[in-house]
């Protein structure tokens, strides 16, 4: 029987640890996925020229509040141009271009890249992912359609000579305000990221969420106007026209004689209903595409 | 005109998904034409209608600047995203050829798309109102893309994130605060395009009418485009390579 090999090889200690610190679990990767998709969305820790296009943008959904405070300031707040429920006639533009700019970041560069499999090797769930990308998207586009609203609440109220009688007969707007900032931003952030997930390029999805917004608006228009009794119901299917009449119900107001929901003339109850039911299914679309999407 | 450089812009611009999404744009104008053909009570004017809501309401607001701004950001913007932009410059070819021909190339696809859907969806909706409606917006629509195009090919050489610039010129300066503030009539594409158009027809009373005259407009309008394409030639001549990465 021959000696052992002389070249056979050793098992060296290269000193390779387990982790054996705290582990933070699944909750934790959820919320820290929230944080960073929540910062990236404003370009925070990236680049300047990542920050370009989100920064900009806000600014010009809050120039109409500023505006209407500084009126409120000068003349006294009795003169009410732009008010909670006519603010996103105001700020619509702002807040498509928000969509069409920064949806397609969200989910496309994992989609792109395939980083995917790297989350979905950790504790992080595929509904997790999905839900925690969301969740920060319309926290991000509450800044825009909700911010203004409470500057504008609580700045009227400051502007108002008699405060305490200003906030008897106003307090109702801040629930209001809440309520109608946080139904655009979740029906407009779930239907934007629902196309933005369904088109990994992202000049196609930044195209396909501008054109959902835009040019549903002045069709929804046309249609309404010309279509008689079945078109009036496209003002339904037009993603800001739909808002708008949300946030008339909302605030309790009647649509003017002249806006689409006054044309359209459909009961003003129906338009949170519809827009709960575009967010349901914006929202089934995004679990559905990353519970199949490869990983 | 480099003839190379043509065939292979036409195939880069044509070849692909974006086709379809760009047909699909240039229907919807076709379909509120049908509709309203079919729908419209009896006091509709379809003069006005095919002037203010559906050519100059619709196609120019949002169809011709969209259609131009995918094939326009995609004629560089594609080559600079996927690097292949080092060897189109790499070539001997001088930098002003390489902009105008693909500058034409998509000023020529983006009118494959938009005069079809103009002059179909003006011939449905015109019925016995003046034809010379449907003339003066394909004229003005024939221009328009031409600014247009110039203007988001600039932008594409310029910027990585040209399709959201574009997006914010075309809706925040020409929408919402040109509406504001009337002097931007004069620096707005959109405006030139309804001028141009606006010269082929009248209108009866104050129903619809452009906000700049055809003289101007006209005026406008060559001078936009020599300044927009002299500055994209000018910013691809300073390209430096690596620059996008």
């Amino acid at each position: 029987m021959p000696g052992p090999d002389a070249r056979a090889g050793a098992i060296y200690d290269l000193g390779y640890r387990a982790y054996d610190g705290p582990r933070l679990g699944r909750a934790a990767a959820v919320l820290a996925l929230y944080t960073f998709t929540l910062r990236g969305a404003f370009g925070i820790g990236r680049r300047t020229s990542a920050k370009v296009v989100p920064v900009t943008v806000t600014a010009f959904a809050y120039i109409p509040a500023i505006v209407q405070l500084g009126i409120a300031a000068l003349l006294g707040s009795r003169i009410e141009i732009i008010a909670p429920w006519n603010y996103l006639g105001y700020s619509e533009v702002p807040v498509a271009l928000f969509c069409a700019g920064v949806a397609p970041e969200i989910f496309g560069r994992d989609l792109r890249y395939r980083t995917l499999s790297l989350y979905f090797s950790r504790a992080l769930q595929r509904t997790d992912y999905a839900l925690a990308k969301t969740a920060a998207f319309v926290t991000a586009l509450a800044v825009l359609t909700l911010g203004p609203l409470l500057l504008l609440a609580i700045g009227n109220g400051l502007a108002s000579d008699d405060l305490p009688g200003y906030l008897a007969d106003h307090w109702r707007e801040l629930p209001q305000s809440l309520a109608a900032g946080l139904t655009i931003a979740f029906v407009a952030g779930c239907g934007s990221l629902a196309i933005a997930a369904h088109t990994p390029r992202r000049a196609y999805a930044t195209v396909g969420v501008a054109a959902w917004f835009l040019i549903t608006l002045p069709l929804a228009g046309i249609l309404v106007a010309i279509g008689g009794e079945i078109g009036r119901f496209a003002a339904w299917f037009s993603p800001f026209d739909l808002l708008y009449g949300t946030a008339l119900a909302i605030f309790g107001r009647t649509p003017g004689a002249d806006s689409i929901q006054g044309r359209a003339d459909l009961p003003l109850g129906t338009y949170p209903l519809l827009a709960a039911a575009h967010a349901a299914v914006a929202a089934l679309l995004i679990l559905r595409r990353f519970r199949q999407v490869q990983a | 005109m480099n003839a190379d450089i043509a065939r292979l812009a036409a195939r880069t611009l044509l070849g692909q998904r974006r086709t379809l999404l760009v047909v699909l744009l240039a229907l919807v104008p076709v379909l509120v034409a049908t509709v309203f053909r079919l729908a419209a009570g009896a006091d509709a004017d379809p003069g006005l209608f095919t002037a203010r809501d559906l050519l100059a309401g619709l196609v120019v607001t949002t169809v011709l600047p969209l259609v131009t701004l995918i094939f326009a950001t995609g004629a560089f913007g594609q080559d600079i995203e996927d690097g292949t932009i080092v060897y189109l410059l790499a070539t001997p070819v001088p930098r002003r050829e390489m902009v105008l021909t693909r500058v034409l190339v998509a000023w020529a696809a983006a009118l494959v798309v938009l005069l079809p859907s103009t002059l179909l969806a003006g011939a449905i909706a015109i019925e016995s109102a003046d034809p010379a409606i449907v003339l003066g917006f394909l004229v003005g629509v024939a221009a328009g893309a031409f600014i247009y195009t110039a203007a988001f090919t600039w932008l594409s050489i310029a910027t990585g994130r040209a399709l959201v610039a574009g997006l914010l010129y075309v809706f925040l300066w020409e929408g919402t605060l040109s509406g504001l503030f009337s002097g931007i009539r004069f620096l707005s594409i959109r405006q030139y395009t309804n001028g141009i158009a606006g010269a082929f027809f009248d209108l009866p009373g104050d129903a619809w009418s452009p906000r700049l005259g055809p003289g101007t407009a006209f005026l406008l309008a060559a001078l936009a485009a020599a300044f927009l394409l002299s500055l994209a030639v000018r910013r691809l001549e300073r390209w430096q390579l690596g620059e996008s990465a």
